[in-house]
């Protein structure tokens, strides 16, 4: 079997499984909901304001909404002592991370098709600079999020306070990759400066960590 | 050796006080931390 | 053993060195160098902040060769790879209380000087990231069960060298698209003027001189906390043996 097939498989077992309980999606999206809600309460902006900050919010948002969530992902592999099996399968251990983050992306995209509509709703949102390009902002700066996520929440999947660590290690690391993807978004819904800079420092970071990731995993699996 | 300009209420004079004690405590207080643990790790003897 | 006595003796003198330096370079930059032409006394403060700033990038090099030597030796040489993670943890903890340093004294110095306690710039963002990484590296080691936290630990050590880099450039570009409200010269060297070399120079080999002291007694303490571990593991599989002598 090659490659490919293993990475597709362990994504249709992580789709198949979130789809029987929902768990993670629905947990995601009413998390986002509420801290749409309390962002509003805080800031109150004006549609001009809303603009400026919309980018931000929107990518704290998912943010915490996609670390609630990424840990729940791994846990799954330790009922039924599943992930003892995964290691010992000769299948390339980089197959599972890939599958599975591909997974979590699938996952947080949802919840982002989503959260799109309630945002130009609770903000009053119209983009004033290139709006498509938020299809290419959009997913770099999701991957750059799980990719790594999915890596750390593995890294601390045997560990004490798992919830915690998660977030301490993620959100340093991950400081790039959220300026880019706030800054790339905020230039394309106020228009008042160009993405690309912020667009291409998403792509050479998602290439520089994905990399590193996919190398490193089998490393993190047989850790001991 | 007159270092009466150091001590002051002035915001430089405390400021830079504050810097050279906290620069030794810091450090000190480390080395201390250090040198006690080692103390306390009793080294067994092999059979 | 004589290894031990002589190394014991080396680091005693190596001790008194230090401190020998660095009450001599505490005395160049608190009373023999002139006060700053704009800033007066306390700018005596730059003699102790920026050695320190200098030496908290140095250090975490030091825990990145440690780290990739122990991923390498892991499964090679597990004795060699045991000495390169006392190394490990021993120069991040010295990042860290030289980055905890760095942050502290700039601050004290920047509130006296610019008014301002922080800016998010790209110095101070990326000094900011390194210390938060390297707190994150040591939750991780101190949560992790026992028998992974070196290679996951060695693991964060590679993604952290990675990443601050990459803060430094990213912060860098952010900044010149919406300029902090500072101005803040690039270069602090920039205006080091002859009167200040010696003291400078001075303080910087001193506190780099007590890093290299803080990193072998901590690297010491953790081959004696890794002697014992290896002795307990021992004995505890010779309690589980059956057979009696």
């Amino acid at each position: 079997m090659n490659y490919a097939r293993h990475v597709w498989n362990h994504l249709k077992k992580d789709v198949r499984l979130e789809w029987r309980s929902r768990d993670s999606v629905n947990g995601m999206l009413f998390f986002s909901l509420l801290v749409v809600v309390v962002f509003s309460l805080a800031f109150d902006p004006t549609a001009a304001m809303s603009r400026e900050i919309a980018g931000g919010v929107l990518w704290v948002v998912l943010l915490f909404a996609a670390t609630t969530a990424l840990n729940q992902s791994w846990t799954r592999e330790l009922k039924n002592r599943v992930l003892e099996a995964q290691r010992m399968s000769p299948a390339p251990a980089s197959a599972l991370f890939v599958g599975k983050a591909l997974a979590n992306f699938l996952f947080v995209t949802i919840v982002e098709l989503a959260l799109a509509p309630m945002f130009i709703l609770f903000y009053n949102l119209h983009a004033l600079g290139q709006a498509r390009l938020l299809w290419i902002v959009m997913p770099l700066g999701t991957w750059a999020l799980v990719c790594n996520g999915t890596f750390f929440a593995a890294l601390g999947l045997r560990t004490r306070n798992r919830e915690m660590l998660l977030p301490l290690i993620l959100f340093p690391v991950s400081i790039p990759a959220l300026l880019g993807m706030m800054q790339a978004t905020t230039a394309i819904l106020t228009g008042e400066f160009e993405p690309n800079l912020w667009i291409r420092l998403l792509i050479a970071y998602n290439v520089a960590f994905t990399a590193a990731c996919v190398l490193l995993f089998e490393t993190v699996l047989n850790a001991e | 050796m007159n270092l009466s300009w150091m001590f002051g209420p002035s915001m430089e004079q405390r400021h830079l006080l504050y810097v050279y004690v906290l620069v030794w405590v810091v450090q000190g207080g480390y080395a201390a931390w250090v040198v006690w643990q080692w103390f306390r790790t009793k080294q067994e003897p092999r059979p | 053993m004589e290894r031990s006595r002589i190394l014991g003796s080396l680091a005693f003198a190596w001790l008194l060195l230090t401190l020998a330096m660095i009450v001599f370079a505490t005395r160049l930059g608190l009373v023999m160098a002139p006060p700053d032409a704009l800033q007066g006394n306390v700018g005596r403060i730059f003699y102790y902040h920026v050695p320190h700033s200098m030496l908290s990038l140095v250090w975490p090099y030091l825990n990145l060769a440690a780290s990739i030597g122990f991923l390498y030796w892991r499964r090679r040489d597990p004795l060699k790879a045991l000495s390169a993670d006392a190394l490990a943890i021993a120069s991040a903890e010295v990042t860290l209380v030289y980055a905890t340093i760095c942050l502290t004294t700039g601050m004290l110095w920047g509130r006296v000087q610019w008014g301002i306690w922080w800016t998010w710039d790209a110095r101070l963002t990326s000094m900011l990231l390194l210390w938060l990484l390297y707190v994150s590296y040591m939750m991780l080691r101190k949560f992790s069960s026992t028998g992974q936290t070196q290679t996951l630990a060695a693991v964060l050590s590679i993604f952290a060298a990675i990443d601050v880099p990459i803060v430094y450039k990213s912060i860098d570009w952010w900044r010149t698209q919406h300029p902090s409200p500072v101005f803040f010269s690039k270069d602090p060297d920039a205006g080091v003027d002859k009167s200040m070399m010696p003291a400078f120079v001075a303080n910087i080999i001193a506190w780099a001189m007590w890093g290299i002291l803080l990193i072998a007694i901590r690297y010491a303490l953790e081959r004696r906390r890794q002697a014992l571990e290896q002795d307990a593991a021992l004995k505890a599989i010779e309690d589980s043996l059956e057979f009696t002598r």
